[in-house]
């Protein structure tokens, strides 16, 4: 069997699964997926309404599910902050990092603890596992004195590297079943055809485990695009180096909290992370898929 | 331990064996391959030799970035946080006002002689657990309604979950208590409960916020087991179907055992993330609740030890927390591995 | 302490030193970058440059232009008077205060020479050793002495000042004018007359709370303990005891959480508001009455109660008293670790100038410290004229502990009202709970 036409059969194999559902069940099945949708979706409309109701409304004994008046007001507090812009680009400059190297770590490791057999490999995934468990909380306070002794405060560094890190753990525990999945023998046929293994990594493994990178990037593109924690203690005294979340934040004031601020700026938030998601929602699913593939 | 080893990627071998026969070999885990009847644990696999068994360098090589970036930003901080928690450490410490002074298992006395840290501990554990389930649950059955549906009410029900997934979780929290006022939320409007109050009551302010956790976290579990319900033969389900197999016995012999690996991963991840839930209890009983009556270990360590700078009894309620955590993990994979399953 | 690897039963425990050579030399390579025990840093300070570039944190209001104009036109005229010498003004989130301050006393790198803060945090930025003492520069400076005195207070811990202040907030009584009209009610002139009033407005119109109170709104309730002769803690910093048991602070607790009930806000509903749900509920016309403070003036005016309501200062025990309420506000400190001491208390002493606070009152309505500047701006501003007099009466100020923060943060007080509230505990086992709490605190805090 040479490589390509193991490449091949594997796609085929992605098909979809359709089942045949008698009709009135299916019709039922449909309604009640949409009514679900729609209750999943409320929280979502209500913060996007909010966002958009004007100042008073908002916490109104008469909780209408729509406003006659629409006001931009709450819209122009968010994008009126200092240097919104600026956060808007390091958010996305820090999630967009964090998420290619995150994946290209974790893809070496997903390979190493896959297709090789070694001493340490089981104590080594259950490290991963165990990695996943620390409260993040309770390390912020080690790894702000990290930062500092590596110069790293301040800069958008101290939020990559970490997200980095905690990132890892679970992209290289997702991916070690995309990678297992690509059968041994197309590695075997690689190299009977005189590959390099890291042509085999490259060329013939990476694009095969791409969808199940996408997938696993969403995780890491998710927490790193909302996380408050690390922005509020690493960057400390320069603003230009803040990212959302801190914009959002701003609207929280303990005595007099401005939620049609919190409501813009979370939808504004989201807005970008949603964008991500359809656009990989395909990906996602055939991704995922590849973990379970057996 | 030969076997352990030797015997895992059996499902990787080329011959497919005779069910899953459409699908490619290898596994998370245990494959169902292994199960109708594949290479078994210990059976020699065929063509597999060479490179395996002296992998030399070539894998540490491939390890390396993610163990220094593991090593230094993770592993090296969960040591200097054991280290926190046997001193004294507040910010006068930090600060360097004061030198710091070794408590021994000071901090852990005081910790395990607060009669509210075991109530806490209790809360968080049998909450945790609601959540799982409850998550679980939700998100398996969506995504069995998934693969029911056409495509329209596939692509509505899937872009609003991943809307929920999307919301920032404080925001998420944020909404779901303005649904839920007393005074200015639609859901008792439209309930006609009048003013009732969702946050007085211990448990019902506890299942308002496994509400809004399974709301954000049932689209991981739902997209995760729809894409491995895809994943599944055809055939299969639709010879179960043609035997007359109802839904529920379809789920319970043919998916379930074959998803098990996906399940086993959205477990361990649930069971992880749910057993440090904050922002959700933070944001929606105020802090704890009425009298702390919702408060949960993350929660209790944070308004104890953070917010007043008391890092060293943080530190060892975070210890606390991983070691708990990891008894269960290690517990769980134990009863994996008797079932002769593998990492 | 060992990084918690425990493998189960059945893994392999041998150890090959060929293959653990690799790992042990990775994971050293991170760790020698750093030392080994947890770190401290040094805040010493030292020099004292008489130019350069002066770093100042402010709070981030939610309009902040007017705020910042006010602020650039001080820091203009500053850097005209000291030549060589560049201002640096950064506007961080008050909801994240806590963490950046923290992290500028533990990297004085990031720190900034001068900085806002919360009036209740003195105490504990004194103790973590990052706020300096300006006590001599304060008592030599001339306006200082118009400070009223509980603004003096705030800055002052052991004797010494760490800091100027910059404005006071304080909360009064908030009433519907319609409903009292309506309901043909006088304005209550005594505690009693208050809790009578409330329950009479409940009674005529069960669809509001009669005076909207709340489990976690400590600072509406002190008043209630205050005026019947109770405090939070007596002492001196080092030497607190928690007096909240005391029979006096008792009474007030009674006082204030026999409010909560279904005569006037339904315990379900109200033990687990805060000040701003009270205050809220008000504006969206939920409440006869409810403690709010001058900062709650824009979101009432946003809310439905917009020209149906007045303020008058919340009432004492007798008819004529004032209760006396919890001065909060935020000061301008300088940071132990300047390398320009002169400059930032130079600075300090610009940004809450006299001058300034009448700005920052007009453009953000914040009330000044010294009392001949706030009788100015009452007269100007009728609105303030409650407030301005509740100040006047005399207000008090939480213990100037660095246990505070702690106490503060582990829900201490709202925990207690919300035990009785809920049925829980009575007042007297509530209160003698908080008391060993706190006095815990007191201890562990030095």
């Amino acid at each position: 069997m040479s490589a390509l036409s193991s490449v091949k059969s594997l796609r085929l194999l992605r098909f979809p699964t359709r089942l045949r559902v008698r009709r009135p069940w299916r019709l039922a099945a449909e309604a009640s997926a949409l009514l679900i949708a729609a209750v999943v979706a409320f929280p979502l409309y209500w913060m996007v309404l909010s966002a958009f109701k004007p100042a008073g409304e908002i916490e109104s004994t008469e909780a209408r599910p729509w406003t006659l008046t629409p006001s931009l007001d709450s819209f122009r507090r968010v994008f009126g902050q200092q240097e919104f812009g600026r956060y808007f680009v390091n958010s996305l400059l820090v999630a967009v990092t964090v998420v290619i190297v995150s994946a290209l770590i974790a893809f070496l490791a997903a390979t190493a603890v896959t297709r090789f057999r070694f001493r340490f490999r089981t104590t080594l995934l259950i490290m991963f596992l165990i990695a996943q468990m620390v409260p993040i909380e309770a390390l912020t306070i080690p790894l702000f004195f990290l930062m500092r002794d590596f110069g790293q405060l301040n800069t958008l560094g101290s939020l990559i590297l970490p997200h980095i890190a905690f990132s890892l753990p679970f992209a290289i525990w997702m991916l070690r079943g995309f990678v297992k999945a690509v059968p041994e023998a197309l590695e075997e046929a690689a190299y009977i055809d005189g590959a390099s293994r890291a042509r085999f990594l490259w060329q013939i493994l990476f694009p095969l485990v791409f969808p199940g990178l996408v997938a696993t990037s969403v995780f890491s593109f998710i927490s790193t695009w909302n996380d408050f924690l690390f922005a509020k203690s690493f960057i400390i005294s320069d603003t230009s180096q803040s990212t959302l979340p801190m914009a959002l934040l701003v609207f929280y004031n303990p005595d007099k909290p401005d939620w049609g601020g919190v409501m813009a700026a979370s939808t504004v938030m989201t807005i970008p992370v949603l964008v991500f998601f359809v656009l990989v929602q395909r990906r996602l699913v055939s991704g995922l898929g590849g973990a379970v593939k057996d | 331990m030969k076997r352990m080893t030797e015997g895992v990627t059996e499902g990787a071998s080329p011959v497919a064996p005779p069910l899953p026969a459409a699908s490619p070999p290898g596994g998370v885990t245990a494959s169902p391959g292994r199960v109708a009847g594949g290479p078994g644990p210990g059976g020699a696999a065929p063509g597999r030799k060479s490179r395996r068994g002296r992998a030399g360098w070539a894998p540490w090589i491939y390890l390396a970035p993610a163990l220094v970036v593991i090593g230094g930003l993770l592993v090296y901080p969960v040591y200097q946080l054991g280290l926190i928690s046997f001193l004294e450490y507040t910010q006068a410490q930090v600060s360097g006002g004061e030198p710091t002074t070794f408590q021994g298992f000071g901090n852990y006395a005081t910790l395990f002689g607060d009669e509210q840290f075991w109530q806490v501990l209790l809360a968080t554990v049998v909450f945790a657990a609601a959540c799982v389930v409850a998550t679980l649950a939700v998100g398996c059955a969506l995504a069995v309604l998934l693969t029911r549906v056409r495509a329209l009410p596939r692509l509505a029900l899937m872009l609003a979950a991943l809307g929920a997934w999307a919301t920032p979780a404080i925001t998420g929290s944020t909404v779901w208590l303005f649904l839920f006022d007393p005074d200015f939320g639609p859901v008792n409007r439209m309930l006609g409960l009048g003013d009732h109050s969702w946050t007085y009551g211990r448990y019902s302010a506890f299942a308002l916020v496994l509400l809004e956790v399974v709301w954000c976290s049932f689209p991981f579990v739902m997209v995760t087991v729809y894409a491995g319900i895809r994943a599944v033969p055809g055939e299969v389900l639709e010879a179960a179907a043609l035997d007359g197999a109802s839904q529920w016995r379809i789920w319970r012999s043919v998916l379930a055992p074959m998803l098990r690996p996906i399940l086993v991963v959205v477990t361990i991840q649930s069971v992880i993330w749910d057993f440090k839930v904050f922002t959700q209890i933070y944001v929606m009983t105020n802090g704890g609740g009425i009298a702390g009556q919702n408060l949960v270990l993350n929660v209790y360590a944070y308004q104890k030890a953070f917010a007043s700078s008391q890092y060293s009894l943080g530190s060892a309620i975070g210890v606390v927390m991983l070691l708990i955590l990891l008894a269960v993990t290690l517990v769980y994979l134990r009863l994996l591995r008797r079932q002769g399953e593998e990492l | 302490m060992k990084f918690p690897v425990r493998l189960p039963a059945g893994f392999p425990a041998r150890r090959s030193a060929r293959t653990a050579a690799p790992v042990a030399a990775l994971v050293v390579a991170a760790l020698t970058a750093t030392a080994c025990a947890p770190q401290t840093s040094d805040n010493a300070g030292g020099a004292d440059d008489k130019s350069g570039t002066l770093r100042v944190w402010l709070f981030q209001e939610v309009s902040n232009g007017p705020k910042e104009k006010v602020v650039e036109s001080t820091v203009d005229a500053f850097e005209k008077a000291h030549e060589g010498t560049q201002v640096e003004v950064e506007y961080i989130p008050v909801e994240t205060r806590a963490q950046r301050i923290k992290a500028a006393f533990n990297d004085p790198k990031s720190a900034p020479d001068l900085m806002e803060y919360g009036n209740t945090d003195t105490a504990g930025y004194v103790n973590d050793g990052g706020l300096a003492d300006v006590t001599e520069e304060f008592t030599d400076w001339n306006e200082a002495k118009d400070t009223d005195p509980t603004a003096k207070q705030s800055v002052t811990v052991d004797g010494k000042i760490y800091g100027a202040p910059y404005f006071v907030g304080v909360r009064a009584l908030y009433y519907r004018t319609d409903v009292f009209k309506e309901l043909d009610l006088e304005v209550p002139r005594t505690q009693s007359e208050l809790i009578s009033t409330a329950k009479e407005i409940r009674q005529a119109k069960p669809e509001l709370y009669g005076l909207a109170v709340g489990g976690a709104f400590t600072y509406g309730a002190m008043p209630f303990v205050w005026s019947n002769g109770g405090e939070i803690a007596e002492g001196k910093a080092g030497s607190y005891a928690a007096t909240i048991d005391s029979a006096a602070a008792q009474k007030g607790i009674e006082a204030y959480t026999s409010l909560f009930g279904d005569d006037n806000c339904p315990a379900a509903k109200c033990a687990s508001m805060g000040g701003n749900d009270t205050i809220t509920a008000f504006a969206s016309g939920k409440a006869g009455m409810a403690i709010g403070g001058d900062f709650n003036h824009q979101a009432v005016e946003a809310g439905s109660v917009k020209g149906k309501y007045a303020v008058v200062p919340l009432p004492g025990l007798k008819a004529g008293e004032i209760a006396p309420a919890f001065a909060g506000g935020n000061n301008i400190g300088v940071l132990k670790s300047t390398s320009h001491r002169t400059l930032a208390v130079d600075l300090m002493k610009q940004l809450a100038s006299k001058k300034t606070q009448g700005e920052l009152f007009d453009a953000m309505g914040f009330l000044p410290t010294y009392s001949d500047v706030r009788a100015d701006v009452a007269k100007k501003e009728p609105f303030v004229a409650p407030f301005v007099e509740t100040l006047g009466a005399g207000t008090k100020f939480v213990p100037a502990s660095p246990a505070w923060a702690e106490i503060d943060a582990s829900l201490v007080l709202p925990t207690m009202f919300q035990e009785i509230v809920s049925g829980k505990k009575n007042v007297a086992t509530a209160s003698k709970d908080a008391a060993t709490k706190m006095n815990a605190a007191f201890s562990s805090a030095g």
